[in-house]
Order: structure tokens, then C-alpha cells, then sequence
């Protein structure tokens, strides 16, 4: 890094202390910063000594200075603290969210680090591909100089071994949040953090190399109490995971996405054993309609995301909607196999009175199931196809009639064109919002039409053809069928990951689905979200 | 019918503000005052002017109306009406902050945050070069190498951050 490497002994402390550092050296590399000097940082803060006016800042107690500095983002908050002593103390002393580069050198600037920020609690750090990320040693100071932390979130930190995760465990029981991704360690570090970090709630691991074939079981631990929130992403072992969430009671949300292994016997078991499920994301895993009938013994299910899961058909969405009828949320990735189509939607719209939004992405749904949903599922705000052959003018026509309460329509890569559209401008009376992306057949001069027939509605199109990463995040080549093989793994993937994405096979490649939905509904993945 | 009784503020000029007990009460100081029955007679505020004063409670007033049944202002109007009050070159750079520190003083967590974000605003991305003209800095060079020292920990840790 080549910047100046402060001392062990470092700290912020007003006293200027001669660290022996050749000033005439660092002076060139520094940026020119014309600073005032003094041992009293009031005296800085004052600037009487310039004839430029007065400082209003200084006359704010630190608690008020720290609350102007909780409205800046970190940008921000980085050049305030190098304004003066004082903003730099009284920044460090309010800094709650620290976001680090882990990378091997951080270890020696970890001491000053945590004396200047001594209220961390919520502790990002971020390794890229190609650098050396910290080892055990720094994780086990962190954990002495940050002992309230209540979130980490750790990525390629590939050094880390089950040692150092355990004993920062050990010493950061108040954690709530860990996110772990692209790290080395295995089953005995997140046993350690459960054993130990007595209130943690959300858990979400993501390509954790140590946990591979034969891997110690995971879980319950101490935490599978207070577990809320669990997320499994692209996991070799993802079964080792059993006892955790079979065990975790309290567990409102689950996701499984990309995970090798067959889940049946695991979802039949937590439907069982866990009443309370709110949110279940299911995603490109082996689960067939056994799997879905057990989860649907949670009857209180009110988000669904069933993704690219060949083996679901109609029978298993018909298990979910007899079961589940507070359905509020039903995201279905069809992956155009046509397991999924208008037999399981009926029984949607008969049982989930609920519903408030519906994403169809490769599945054949026809008016004969739309009209039935739009009927019966008098709440229903938001509605989204993508890549459906069959939602056409007809769809959309009956829609218009059916939908009332439709606040939101998106429509992509289908056979919808102006007539279609048109049926619109008479329908769901609530519309706000219709966003086309894709579709041939739609022309400017419908949305034209549109506007001027319903003054307030927002009618965002774009028939280009070229779109390389869209709103649902789907790219169209890929998403025309299954991979057969790990045919698509990205060329740029080094030696190890390569290995661990050919033993994913079927499951590797580029993560294919985000729908539009995400923002629009306000639902934040866990893995994804910030800290 | 609920009471509006009046309560008296008195600042720290002598001067008496006479309010109704809702408008007070947007004050978790001065209610707490009130539950302790410190208020029979005037509410003496030695921290905060007349001037300051006036200011505190125009806001207050504001905000307790806008959510009455009757005058019902809705989100944006009222947020509107906010930026107004705060606007800087109507409302000193002085009165800005003694706002924060009455605010503050008389825990009247709303203005608070308007104050504080409306400083945090004017301060967002306007620090390089560190002479700054709003914070009415100006720096000068006397001994660069305890201002190295001073500022080491920041110049080293500059480059640790993600963001």
C-alpha cells in the first residue's frame, strides 16, 4: 500500500507524539493539504488564527456534531474527518459501519483502525480476487478491539481457517447478522459461531470451500434459537446444514439457491417442525413436489420464490395453495419446461385470497388461469411475465377486465402487442405503472395513446434489442433452456473456483434471475442487502 | 374536549412566550418538565434567546397543526414548508446552529434532524480542498510535521476503506 504505516502505539490522541518518520519523504507523496497544526484541537476548530470568520461547528456539542455526521454516507464522512482533530475524533467515536479492504496488510493498521473507530459494530470486510486476504491473526484482534459487533459480513477472506473464525466467536457473542462469501473455512467455524453467538439471527453463507463431501454436520448450536433468517447459496454440502435448519424454530425466512444434494427429505422436515416460515426462496435446487408438499405444512407461508426447479410441477403449486393461503407474494421461474402452467394457477387463485403479486417467468399461463386470479384475488397489486409464449393480447385483454386492484404491470418478451396494450386504457382502473421491455409487437404509439387516456400512468417502454443485463436480469440466450452440463462457466474463473464450480455442475454459471420485483416490492436479499 | 391550557416559556432574555400545552409538549424536555410538575409557573430556558425561541416554536406549531384533523397538511406540503423555514440565507448560518443546539437542548427530535441534515447537506462533497470558504476555515501552514502526525492515522487509513 505505500502509505504511512502508523505505529502500534497509535492513537488519537491530541498529544503530538515524533514518530521518527522521515518528513521530507511523506510530505511529496502527500496530496497538498494546507492544515493548521496545534496540540488543542479546539484551538483547530476555532480558526481564529486566518482572519477567515468563525467556526460554528466548534460551538456543537460532539453528540450534535456526530448526529450532522449520521446524514453523510461514508464518502462523506472519510473527507469530514480530515478536516480538523476534532471532526476526525468525533467521527471515529460515532462511526457505527466500517466497510474495509481485507486485504494481508490491513493487519497492521488494525490497532489504529479500532482506536480511532471505537463504536464499530457492523464490520464489512472485502477481498478481491487477486490480492492476499487477512488471516486468523487479524480476525482474532478484531474481535478483541470490536467485542459489541452485531454484524460482519466477510468476503474472499479465503485465508480465514475454522481457528480464527472460532475464536472470534467466541469473543463476539453479540453477533446478530453473519454473512459469509467465497471464504475457505468449513463446518467446524460456523458450528463454533453458532455455539457461541447465542443471539444471532441472520445467517447467509455463500460458497464456503471447507464445508465439501463429508463434512461435519452444521447446527443446531446455541443460535438455532434465535435464528430468523437463513440463506444457503451455491454450497457443495449444503445437506450438512440439516440439524441447523431443521433445529432453527424461529426461522421466518429460508433460502436455498444452487445448493447440490436432493432437499425433499429436509423441506418435508422443517414443514414439520417449522410453523412459522414466512419466506421461502427455492432456487435451480433438486426439489420435486414432495419437497413443496412438505414445505406447505408451513401454513403461514407469505413470500414464495420457486426458481428454475425442474421437478416442480402443477401438483407440488397445488400442494403450496391448499396449504398456504396467505399467499401473498408467488414468484415462479418456469424455465419454459411447462411443468408449471394454468392448472397449478387455478388452484392459486382458488385458495391464496391474498395475493398481492405474482411473477411468471417461463411459464405457459393462459387467460383461463389469469381471469380465474384476477376474480378471486381481489388484492392483487403487482404482475409480472417474462418470457411467456402464451401471455398475448388475450391475456392482457383479460387482465384489464379482471385486475382492480392492479397497481403494476410489467410485461417482457412476450407476444403482447398494441391491441393488447390498448385494452389497458379502458382496464384496472388503479394502474400506475406499466413497464414493456421486449415485446415486438408494442409501438410508441400505443403508449401515446395510452398517456393521453389515463393522465397519471407512468408507461416506461423499451423495445430494444439489445439488452444485455435487464431489469429481470435474465439474459434471453441463456434462459431458452437448461444448461445440460457446466457448459457456461465464465472463462475468467481461476484454477480453484473452476473445480468448485465443475463440482456444481448443473448448477454453475451466471446467477440468471433477479426480478424486477425486488425493487419494486422492497424485498432485500439478505446476502445482497447492506449492512 | 381535550384542554388547551397554556403554558409559559420564559428565555433566557426574560422574555415570556406564551404557548398551548401541544405545542410545548413537541418538546420532550419540556414535557417531562410538565409530568414532573415543574410548570406552574413559567418555564425558564436559560439556553435559548428570544429570537431562537420564537423560531422553536414556530416550528413546533407548525408541525402539531399539520397533523390535526382539521388542518390536515399532508407529507409534501409539510416537508415543503420545512425546507422554507430552514432555507440558509433566510435563516443565518448563527441561528442554524443555535436551532441545532436549542434543539438538542429541548429534545425536539424532528427539528433536529432538519437542522442537522440541512448542515450535513451543505457539507456533502464540498470538502476538497480542505480551505474551505462555507466553513469559514482558513488554514494555515506552521508545523507540517505535527500535522503529519496529526493526521497520520487518517492518511494511512485513507486507503483501507471500501467506500
Amino acid at each position: 500500500m505505500g502509505q504511512v504505516p502508523s505505529s502500534a502505539s497509535a492513537s488519537a490522541s491530541p498529544e503530538p507524539s515524533h514518530r521518527g518518520i522521515s518528513s521530507s519523504q511523506r510530505l511529496d507523496s502527500l496530496p497538498s493539504l494546507e492544515l493548521i497544526s496545534s496540540s488543542d484541537e479546539d484551538e483547530v476548530c476555532r480558526g481564529d488564527s486566518g482572519g477567515g470568520g468563525y467556526d460554528y461547528t466548534g460551538d456543537l456539542p460532539d453528540e450534535c456534531l456526530a448526529h450532522v455526521f449520521h446524514f453523510l454516507g461514508a464518502g462523506d464522512r472519510k473527507r469530514c474527518s480530515s478536516v480538523c482533530r476534532r471532526w476526525l475524533r468525533v467521527d471515529g467515536e460515532s462511526r457505527h459501519r466500517l466497510s474495509l479492504n481485507a486485504h494481508a496488510e490491513l493487519l497492521s493498521s488494525l490497532p489504529s483502525i479500532f482506536t480511532r473507530f471505537d463504536a464499530v459494530t457492523k464490520l464489512a470486510l472485502r477481498c478481491d480476487r487477486k490480492s492476499v486476504s487477512l488471516g486468523d491473526d487479524a480476525l482474532i484482534l478484531i474481535s478483541l478491539k470490536c467485542r459489541s459487533l452485531t454484524r460482519l459480513k466477510l468476503r474472499g477472506c479465503r485465508e480465514l481457517t475454522d481457528l480464527g473464525v472460532a475464536t472470534f466467536a467466541q469473543n463476539c457473542t453479540q453477533l446478530r447478522k453473519l454473512s459469509c462469501g467465497s471464504c475457505s473455512f468449513g463446518a467446524r467455524a460456523i458450528n463454533a459461531v453458532l455455539d457461541h453467538c447465542v443471539n444471532l439471527e441472520e445467517l447467509s453463507i455463500k460458497r464456503l470451500r471447507g464445508i465439501h463431501d463429508g463434512a461435519e454436520p452444521i447446527g443446531p448450536g446455541a443460535a438455532a434459537k434465535s435464528l430468523r433468517s437463513i440463506c444457503l447459496r451455491e454450497l457443495i454440502n449444503g445437506q450438512s446444514f440439516g440439524p441447523l435448519l431443521v433445529e432453527a424454530r424461529k426461522l421466518s425466512t429460508l433460502k436455498l439457491i444452487r445448493c447440490l444434494g436432493d432437499w425433499d427429505k429436509v423441506l418435508q422436515t422443517i414443514g414439520r417442525s417449522n410453523p412459522g416460515l414466512l419466506e421461502v426462496h427455492l432456487e435451480r435446487i433438486q426439489v420435486s413436489d414432495g419437497g413443496l408438499s412438505g414445505i406447505a405444512n408451513c401454513k403461514g407461508i407469505e413470500t414464495l420464490h420457486v426458481v428454475k426447479v425442474p421437478e416442480c410441477s402443477n401438483l407440488g403449486l397445488s400442494s403450496i395453495a391448499e396449504n398456504c393461503r396467505q399467499l401473498r407474494k408467488l414468484h415462479i421461474d418456469g424455465w419454459r419446461i411447462n411443468r408449471i402452467g394454468d392448472e397449478g394457477l387455478v388452484e392459486v387463485a382458488k385458495h391464496c385470497l391474498q395475493l398481492q403479486e405474482l411473477v411468471l417467468i417461463g411459464v405457459s399461463v393462459t387467460h383461463s388461469s389469469l381471469g380465474l386470479i384476477g376474480s378471486n384475488c381481489r388484492k392483487l397489486e403487482r404482475l409480472a411475465f417474462c418470457g411467456s409464449d402464451t401471455v398475448s393480447d388475450v391475456e392482457i385483454a383479460c387482465i384489464a377486465t379482471k385486475c382492480e386492484a392492479l397497481k403494476k404491470l410489467c410485461i417482457k418478451n412476450c407476444p403482447v402487442s398494441d391491441v393488447g396494450i390498448e385494452s389497458l386504457a379502458r382496464g384496472c382502473p388503479n394502474l400506475v405503472k406499466i413497464k414493456v421491455r421486449k415485446c415486438r409487437g408494442v409501438s410508441g404509439q400505443v403508449v401515446e395513446l395510452l398517456k393521453e387516456q389515463r393522465g397519471s400512468l407512468v408507461f416506461n417502454l423499451d423495445a430494444g434489442e439489445i439488452e444485455a443485463l435487464d431489469d429481470f436480469g435474465v439474459e434471453e440466450s441463456a434462459a431458452e433452456f437448461p444448461p445440460a452440463n457446466a457448459s457456461d462457466v465464465p472463462s475468467s474463473s481461476n484454477e480453484r473456483s473452476m473445480l468448485f464450480r465443475a463440482k456444481l455442475g448443473f448448477f454453475a454459471g451466471r446467477n440468471l434471475v433477479a426480478c424486477t420485483f425486488r425493487r419494486w416490492s422492497n424485498g432485500e436479499n439478505s446476502t445482497n442487502g447492506n449492512l | 374536549m381535550a384542554s388547551s391550557r397554556k403554558i409559559t416559556l420564559r428565555s433566557s432574555d426574560g422574555e415570556s412566550f406564551e404557548v398551548e400545552e401541544a405545542v410545548a409538549v413537541e418538546s420532550q424536555t419540556i414535557k417531562h418538565m410538565i409530568e414532573d410538575d415543574c410548570a406552574d409557573n413559567a418555564i425558564p430556558l436559560p439556553n435559548v434567546t428570544s429570537k431562537i425561541l420564537a423560531k422553536v416554536i414556530e416550528y413546533c406549531k407548525k408541525h402539531v397543526d399539520a397533523s390535526k384533523a382539521e388542518d390536515r397538511v399532508n407529507d409534501e406540503d409539510l416537508k415543503a414548508w420545512d425546507a422554507a423555514f430552514i432555507k440558509v440565507d433566510q435563516v443565518d448560518q448563527a441561528t442554524l446552529f443555535d436551532l441545532i443546539l436549542a434543539a438538542n437542548y429541548l429534545n425536539i427530535k424532528s427539528l433536529l434532524d432538519l437542522t442537522c441534515q440541512t448542515v450535513a447537506d451543505m457539507i456533502k462533497g464540498n470538502l476538497f480542498p480542505v480551505r474551505n470558504e462555507w466553513l469559514n476555515f482558513t488554514f494555515s501552514i506552521a508545523n507540517r510535521e505535527l500535522v503529519l502526525v496529526c493526521l497520520t492515522e487518517w492518511v494511512a487509513h485513507r486507503r483501507l476503506f471500501c467506500s
